[in-house]
């Protein structure tokens, strides 16, 4: 038994020295946070890896909070973000922004509001209305069902800064969902349900126009329509490396492929 | 203690002493590895411990108390200030345990009315072909990953008690306080009975079958009737096993994250028996689904320690849990029942 | 019995009288206890039935085979793109971990337990140890993981990152807390084995002037292989159906991410999923919102679990056959993998 546990030992030794230091390969970028910006990142990934042959970058979701404390922490490359700093983001994070995005207030296609003003929504989103009865416009009758999202979430921010103003909160009986994608389902499933979405996820769900002005692309790039945001891309301290890469060819005056991506659902700002 | 604890000078065997270095060291290995075990622990209680120490020095007895919507207590602690002096401490954990001793309570009462008739029914009244066929099922339930329950749950159940049981009406009379969608108590009580039914029945079928078979002859041959011979005899003997698949349970229900996370409801809402039907409709959220729920946010220190506290209350419950399955099986000892 | 079998059988008239003690003499409480016993005996079947075949439904329909190749896609469309190559790899990898570290472990410490248990308060301690971890919840497991392997001392075992803080997830330590899960199932399986081999066969090595270490090694254990496969097994299953340890401290990503470096270890320190995380991530309770493949990955979980039931079955029925027979009662605690140390 002596020589398969000497040969043993020597090469765990070898696999834990070979452990130890922690070759910088050709990595691919990892990236995190908002589920609002997965789907532009996701396509200008793709698009980034068929111009420039860099691995494809690695994206997962998360929220936009986890995405600014993983990239704080160092844990991945860039965070997405969709909301804009906070004071309580954690110290020498540099923001770029990429893109501009539009936040619509969603119901059911039984009950196809058209419009919704500033105080209601307010009202609705708050808790102090609660039966679409008190609602102008509603269609159907019934207790709202009020669609949050979880605290981290960069979309519930931007719809409490632009909708709510500094001093409202959304109710905390509402109901709190853990992506955009699971908004659109409750909404699309539950004919009393309310909520609020990147505008990519309102297929299949009714877009309440606010303050006048319906939620569509068109009105969202003119300017018309108020519930914008924007989208951004973290990095601790100035971007370097494959990350300074990245975000120079997304941000890119001169590169088209990113600025089709980017139009075909959201804002170019660049 | 120390001492004898190191050394092997305390090998008595049929060897005798002197027995080769080899021997010793061999049982030293062995030794070593146990206290490892005791040593992991160990390790476990203190780090739990001191991470959650904050959360509690905090926040006092009050932890344990209520006032205040839990989730709104955590999203001030995520939005709160990130520098050491002014983080957000403040917790009021108790929606959360009344979720936890509602969901498992419920959940090992009827489990445990269930599993008595079910392994009676398994040991005694099933016929020779049916328990051969319930022997595997019971294995295979046992063994379905909770992940799997929370699917059914999520996806089948709760929309069917949506659909039938929560109406307008219903959602209209607690509409000021809490919404009411399909996932809530009744269907986390369910699913959570149904997980641990498994494991109690294997237990108490199992002693069931070890009862000697000369007490219920005996019991049979004074004209006793089978059902009253299995409740007076048979169950009587194996309480010690009853109350080892009920402190098994309890266990189990407790540390129950992932399932009670996918299907128990979004909000830590405690609910309110004095709503009369609907309060089986109301969302619940025990301890270890909120721990798991909040684990992407564990960066943002106090909700870390927040999270750790309620890991160290799951601790020393399940501790408690089994100091009391030993206490209650003492009184068993006594009429010579095999604990 | 035999004492009738002796005798001749009475007349016809006699033997077709009932025998049994009729249900209708018996009291109203006692009845309906017994219908009570019955209902909820063949509840139980059907209730498991409709489990399986609810999955089995869903399962299939959902399922291709070109899922189990495909690697999971990041796309926004998760329902439509991707398949699930990735947290199977994930369930391998972390079940291998987790059973190598527990299965040596394990015997050991059964041997330890039976065959020494010096000093005496150290082996009632390690014996109640080793119901408390068996009682643990795997959350409580998956902090305790967190909290200890975010040490800067334990660095090598997950990755650094630029910041200097230690990210602490990786395969490599979520395995390491999964083999405390399978160590109690393997414990208590080799240790109930163990106790039943008769003192005649220790007593004949020794005469023959073997040493106890040799005896074990070469003896004991080897006869008490099946039990320790049965034990491994059960371990397995019960790795492979936990999510929160995997949740907490595996990372949780949908695909496996390598820390870099050597590539075997490079896997090994990096974050990953298995197949539990997957179905939790594409449910309604996490980000993928693509039920149909949450279906296909539970159904393919639950075969998983189905086939180590079966080999459990198969390894019982040879141990039966060579001679290592159980009491009916033993049997069903080995089984179930119950606790067996209560007695």
């Amino acid at each position: 038994m002596r020589r398969p546990t000497r040969t043993l030992t020597v090469s765990l030794i070898a696999a834990l020295a070979l452990a130890a230091p922690a070759a910088a390969g050709a990595r691919a970028l990892l990236i995190d946070g908002s589920t609002s910006v997965f789907p532009l990142m996701t396509q200008l990934a793709a698009a980034y890896h068929k111009a420039t042959k860099a691995p494809t970058p690695k994206i997962n979701q998360g929220t936009s909070d986890v995405g600014v404390s993983d990239v704080a922490a160092g844990r991945v490359d860039i965070g997405d973000v969709s909301r804009n700093p906070e004071e309580g983001d954690p110290k020498g994070l540099v923001f770029t922004k990429i893109a501009r995005d539009g936040v619509c207030m969603i119901t059911n296609p039984k009950n196809p509001i058209s419009n919704l003003n500033q105080q209601t929504v307010q009202a609705i989103f708050t808790g102090d209305v609660r039966e679409w009865s008190e609602v102008p416009g509603a269609k159907i009758s019934g207790p709202i069902d009020l669609v949050d999202r979880i605290a981290s979430s960069g979309t519930q921010a931007a719809f409490q800064d632009i909708f709510l103003g500094e001093s409202l909160k959304i109710s905390p009986s509402a109901e709190a969902e853990e992506s955009n994608g699971l908004v659109q389902n409750k909404v699309k499933t539950d004919e009393n349900a309310i909520g609020f979405v990147s505008f990519a996820f309102t297929s299949g769900v009714n877009p309440v126009g606010y303050q006048g002005i319906p939620c569509t692309l068109q009105n969202a790039k003119s300017g018309q329509y108020q519930g914008v945001r924007n989208f951004w891309m973290v990095t601790k301290g100035a971007p370097k490396g494959p990350a300074k890469k990245f975000i120079e060819w997304i941000v890119s005056s001169k590169n088209a492929t990113a600025r089709k991506i980017i139009n075909s659902e959201w804002i170019a700002v660049h | 203690m120390l001492k004898s604890l190191l050394s092997g000078r305390t090998f008595r065997d049929l060897l005798g002493d002197g027995a080769p270095a080899a021997e010793r060291r061999t049982e030293l290995a062995l030794r070593t590895l146990a206290v490892g075990v005791l040593v992991v622990i160990l390790g476990i209680a203190i780090v739990v411990f001191s991470k959650a120490w904050p959360s509690f020095s905090h926040n006092g007895l009050s932890w344990f108390g209520s006032g205040g919507d839990v989730d709104t207590q955590f999203e001030a602690m995520i939005n709160g200030p990130r520098d050491p002096a002014n983080y957000v401490y403040h917790f009021k954990a108790w929606p959360l345990i009344w979720a936890t001793i509602l969901t498992s309570g419920l959940a090992v009462i009827f489990g445990m009315v269930i599993s008595i008739l079910a392994a009676v029914f398994v040991v005694e009244l099933a016929p020779a072909r049916v328990k051969r066929a319930i022997d595997p099922t019971i294995r295979l339930l046992a063994g379905v990953p909770s992940v799997v329950y929370g699917l059914i749950g999520i996806l089948a159940i709760a929309p069917w008690v949506e659909h039938n049981f929560i109406s307008q009406q219903r959602k209209r009379s607690v509409e000021y306080v809490v919404q009411l969608t399909g996932a809530n108590l009744s269907v986390a009580v369910l699913i959570l009975t149904v997980m641990i039914v498994p494991i109690m029945v294997a237990i108490i079928a199992g002693a069931l079958e070890s009862v000697p078979r000369s007490w219920t002859e005996g019991s049979a041959a004074l004209g006793v009737n089978r059902w009253r011979t299995t409740w007076r005899v048979s169950l009587r003997t194996v309480r010690p096993a009853i109350v080892a698949a009920a402190v098994l349970a309890t266990a189990r229900a407790l540390g129950e994250a992932i399932m009670l996370a996918m299907v128990a409801g979004s909000r830590g809402f405690s609910p309110n028996p004095l709503d009369g039907t609907t309060f089986l409709f109301e969302p619940v959220r025990p301890l270890a689904a909120t721990i798991v729920h909040y684990v992407e946010d564990l960066n943002v220190v106090p909700v870390e320690h927040t999270l750790y506290a309620m890991a160290a209350v799951l601790l020393v419950s399940c501790a408690l849990l089994s100091l009391a399955g030993w206490a209650a099986k003492q009184p068993m000892k006594r009429y010579g029942i095999r604990t | 019995m035999s004492a009738t079998q002796a005798l001749t059988p009475p007349p016809s008239s006699i033997r077709s009288a009932k025998q049994r003690d009729s249900i209708r003499s018996w009291p109203l409480a006692d009845r309906v206890a017994y219908l009570l016993c019955w209902i909820v005996g063949i509840g139980l079947c059907l209730m498991a039935a409709a489990i399986v075949l609810f999955m089995l439904v869903k399962g299939v329909s959902y399922l291709r085979p070109s899922l189990l190749i495909e690697h999971p896609s990041a796309s926004q469309n998760q329902a439509a793109s991707g398949g699930f190559l990735d947290p199977i790899e994930g369930t391998l990898i972390l079940t291998a971990i987790g059973i190598a570290i527990a299965a040596p472990l394990g015997v050991g410490l059964a041997v330890w337990m039976s065959e020494y248990q010096r000093p005496a308060w150290l082996a009632r301690l390690v014996e109640s140890g080793i119901e408390m971890i068996a009682g643990a919840p795997s959350v409580l497991l998956a902090m305790f993981g967190l909290a200890l392997f975010a040490r800067p001392a334990l660095a090598f075992l997950s990755q650094t990152s630029a910041g200097g803080s230690v990210f602490g997830r990786s395969f490599l330590t979520a395995g390491a807390m999964m083999s405390l899960l399978a160590l109690p199932l393997v414990v208590a399986s080799t240790r109930e084995a163990l106790l039943q081999v008769p003192a005649h066969v220790r007593e004949a090595s020794y005469a023959l002037g073997k040493t106890k270490a040799t005896t074990i090694r070469k003896v004991l254990l080897p006869s008490v292989r099946p039990s320790i496969a049965n034990g491994v097994t059960l371990g397995v299953g019960r790795i492979v159906g936990d999510t929160a340890i995997v949740v907490i401290l595996l990372g949780a990503t949908i695909r496996l991410e390598g820390a870099g470096g050597a590539p075997l270890l490079s896997t090994l320190r990096g974050t990953g999923g298995t197949l539990t995380s997957y179905v939790l991530f594409n449910s309604p309770a996490g980000e993928g919102n693509a039920h149909e493949k949450a279906y296909a990955a539970a159904f393919v979980l639950l075969l998983m679990v189905l086939l180590l039931n079966v080999i459990v079955m198969r390894l019982n029925s040879s141990r039966a056959g060579t001679g290592q027979s159980l009491g009916a009662s033993s049997r069903w605690r080995v089984m179930t993998g119950a606790l067996p140390w209560i007695r």
